[in-house]
């Protein structure tokens, strides 16, 4: 190879040392430009409100945590909870290994869309262009994550443990919440190390994946391993070092490998993690769904083709296809509402005594979580309205049009579950209308936190009796969520009452029938509204 | 697929999304201290060819070679011998103009970086905003900061992508000179321009990108261009 003549040019040095200085002279410089725009008492009151909130919301939480132990161990395992006498019953510590292993699939999946060994847009920019080791230049990032990951892990799974372990001891506690740190690290590792390889064939992806669920299996029972004190006379220590030792050969390979990691791919997981690091920022649940979602696959592209080329009558009819096309390309699979809907019925019929408000609850976080997923087309429309003012439509008709799919989706998704329940013994006959119900409602909810406009932070809090609330702010977080939940509460009533009452049933009539009309008749979102 | 001498070469080469093409078959093959012009009307798929042949976008068939090497962006070898200018409106956000280049200059081991970093910032007219953060800066002397990264470090081949956009008539003379300079010392370019001037003034031959893709003299891309 030739190269053109450039003065100065010398014998390039070793890389790996350019590559640092190269990271070192960014940093070095961002430093005092960044200390330039501080002052000391800034960053004091930054540190302090922070260690102050973070103080508020750990007290909080773990007064929770042991009000609701409290409230588990004084059940009856065979008589509290919603379906009661249900011919299926799931064991505690199936229960309990299945959502370790949802937690570590759910580490998984996002470690992969965040990278986890990334860049940000300048680095890729400036960085990777230069004939030097990459390693310096992508570990300080990756080794941040792995600290995080594992301390965040550990901590989080302490009060999973505390719940689900009424009768450990502290230290059996902390082992499992160790084991489990460590093989949240072990996942972030072997996340690290899928981004070296290119994507094989279609047989050699399925037997990847089947090798990855299996170690995920495996993972996911050493914390309870732990928890139970095995082996004996090291209560715990055997399956903290089993996965200590996974995690350390797995992070091993992975930093070793790091610098390998080809350009797309470290620029693809910079953008999606800077994209969804600002947006929970923000607190902009619309936006990190869209950061975290996925290209829509290729095979997608064509779907509805032959129903979207029929004739229509009239250009509402004509929005109508449109939307049910744009639904059935651009929205994810069916998997993840499978697997809350799964999640749901599993712990309904498991024999751990979870508290009726505590399984309330759970719908509730399942049933908002399916209705954001069902808001794909309708969060992309919204970032352009005025593609919707080009059709001769008033916004209602719009509007109507937009929440068809996510309505009919949640509708189903709902029959489904209440329907499984009132098989299982759970409310009567009713409880499936109730179900078909709420989620044409939900679907309205769908719609309406789409379009919910991103709050603004610039606002002041409105003094109150009770402090100063970001009465504004909430309000713009909560929209969309305040109408699923509302269309979710006669239902969850007829749930915990063991049965649904003709007057639920009207009630949860009235109440998604003013949903849908809210959203129907309600103008478009205006950033400050509710103020 | 050999051409003897060439530093960038590319046989029956196919760009697109999705597996859907957008333009047609590409071959080309361009020599030390040739400059290739590539033109095409908006949406024709000049960009779309330059990222391929720049290794940043999978071709849907067909190969590029640098220097007889099949192209790939991660090798050190082939990040040290390509430069490449692409409208990529990153920078740090804390990095002054002159900070940015010596990054570059020390990253490509320029043994007296900073008498290079203040001779590109007084090229390209920067010497005044050499301390300035981008964001202070106009988006023409952002487009002067890229262009001046894509010349101040060494490289065999030098792919600009509509380097034109946001300059100024002057400044787009002095880029013309500049680009011929570098051919001049033996280094290869791929020009991709709507700008016909530049092109007449720096090209050696030029690619039409269209459905069937053509090469042609200078003057008659610049023509095409023209619309004539």
């Amino acid at each position: 190879m030739q190269a053109s003549k450039a003065p100065g040019l010398v014998t390039p040095g070793p890389e790996r040392r350019l590559a640092r200085e190269a990271v070192a002279f960014t940093r070095a410089q961002s430093r005092t430009y960044n200390r330039s725009l501080t002052s000391l008492g800034d960053a004091f009151a930054d540190i302090y409100t922070s260690v102050l909130a973070f103080g508020c919301a750990a007290a909080m939480a773990v007064s929770f945590v042991f009000a609701l132990r409290d409230g588990i161990e004084g059940n009856d395992p065979g008589r509290s909870g919603l379906v009661t006498g249900s011919p299926l019953q799931l064991p505690a510590a199936v229960l309990w290994f299945l959502m370790t292993y949802a937690a570590l699939a759910g580490i998984l999946t996002v470690a992969r869309r965040l990278g986890p060994v990334a860049v940000t847009g300048a680095q890729g920019a400036w960085w990777l262009p230069l004939p030097v080791d990459r390693g310096p230049m992508v570990l300080p990032t990756f080794r941040r994550r792995i600290l995080w990951v594992g301390l965040g892990s550990a901590v989080g799974y302490l009060p999973f443990s505390l719940l689900t372990g009424l009768d450990l001891t502290v230290g059996a506690h902390a082992a499992a919440a160790a084991t489990f740190g460590a093989a949240a690290l072990t996942v972030l590792g072997a996340a690290a190390i899928l981004q070296l390889g290119p994507q094989g064939a279609r047989t050699g992806r399925r037997a990847g994946a089947a090798v990855i669920a299996l170690v995920l299996a495996l993972l996911a029972l050493l914390p309870r391993v732990a928890g139970t004190g095995w082996p004996p006379g090291m209560p715990g220590l055997g399956a903290v070092a089993l996965a200590v030792a996974a995690a350390v050969v797995v992070l091993t390979v992975a930093l070793r490998r790091a610098g390998t990691v080809g350009s797309t791919e470290l620029i693809r997981g910079g953008a999606v993690s800077g994209h969804a690091g600002a947006s929970v920022f923000f607190l902009d649940a619309n936006e990190l769904l869209r950061s975290l979602a996925g290209e829509p696959r290729p095979a997608a592209a064509g779907r509805a083709a032959e129903l979207y080329r029929r004739p229509t009558r009239g250009p509402l009819a004509g929005l109508v296809r449109a939307d049910i096309a744009a639904f059935l390309r651009l929205q994810p699979g069916f998997t993840a509402p499978g697997l809350w809907l799964a999640a749901c019925l599993a712990l309904m019929i498991s024999d751990a005594g979870l508290p009726a408000p505590m399984l309330l609850a759970f719908v509730a976080v399942a049933g908002c979580a399916v209705a954001s997923g069902m808001g794909t087309v309708a969060r992309r429309t919204a970032l352009l309205p005025e593609l919707d003012a080009l059709l001769p439509l008033s916004p209602a008709q719009v509007r109507a049009s937009r929440m068809l799919m996510p309505a009919a989706a949640l509708a189903l998704w709902m029959t489904v579950l209440t329907g499984t329940l009132v098989l299982l013994g759970a409310g009567g006959p009713l409880l499936v209308l109730m179900g078909a119900l709420a989620g044409l409602g939900m679907g309205a909810g769908t719609v309406r936190g789409a379009t919910r406009p991103a709050a603004d932070w610039t606002l002041p809090p409105v003094d109150t009796p009770m402090g100063p609330v970001p009465r504004t702010q909430l309000a713009s977080l909560l929209r969309g969520l305040d109408a699923t939940i509302l269309c979710l509460l006669p239902t969850g009533l007829a749930l915990y009452l063991g049965q649904a009452f003709p007057a639920l049933l009207a009630a949860q009539a009235v109440v998604s029938g003013a949903a849908v009309l809210l959203v129907l008749l309600s103008g478009p979102a205006r950033p400050g509204a509710g103020r | 697929m050999t051409e003897s001498g060439a530093v960038l070469e590319a046989g029956q080469l196919l760009v697109g999304y999705g597996g859907v093409p957008v333009c047609g078959e590409v071959t080309l093959a361009v020599r030390a201290g040739e400059i290739l012009g590539v033109v095409g009307v908006n949406g024709a798929g000049k960009s779309t060819v330059a990222q391929t042949l720049a290794g940043r976008q999978p071709a849907l068939s067909g190969d590029v070679r640098i220097h007889g090497l099949l192209v790939d962006r991660d090798a050190v070898n082939f990040r040290r011998q390509v430069a490449a200018v692409f409208d990529d409106d990153l920078f740090f956000p804390s990095l002054s103009v002159a900070e940015h280049l010596l990054l570059v200059a020390r990253g490509h081991s320029l043994a007296n970086a900073e008498e290079c970093v203040a001779a590109e910032l007084d090229f390209f007219g920067l010497t005044d905003r050499a301390t300035a953060v981008p964001d202070a800066l106009s988006s023409g002397q952002r487009r002067r900061l890229l262009l001046a990264a894509g010349f101040i470090r060494p490289a065999s081949l030098l792919i600009l992508d509509e380097p034109e956009q946001r300059l100024d008539p002057v400044m787009r003379d002095a880029l013309a000179g500049r680009i011929r300079e570098h051919a001049a010392a033996g280094g290869a370019v791929l020009l991709v321009t709507h700008d016909p001037t530049l092109l007449v003034r720096t090209a050696t031959s030029c690619l039409v990108i269209k459905a069937e893709v053509a090469t042609v003299p200078a003057d008659e891309g610049a023509a095409f261009i023209a619309g004539l």
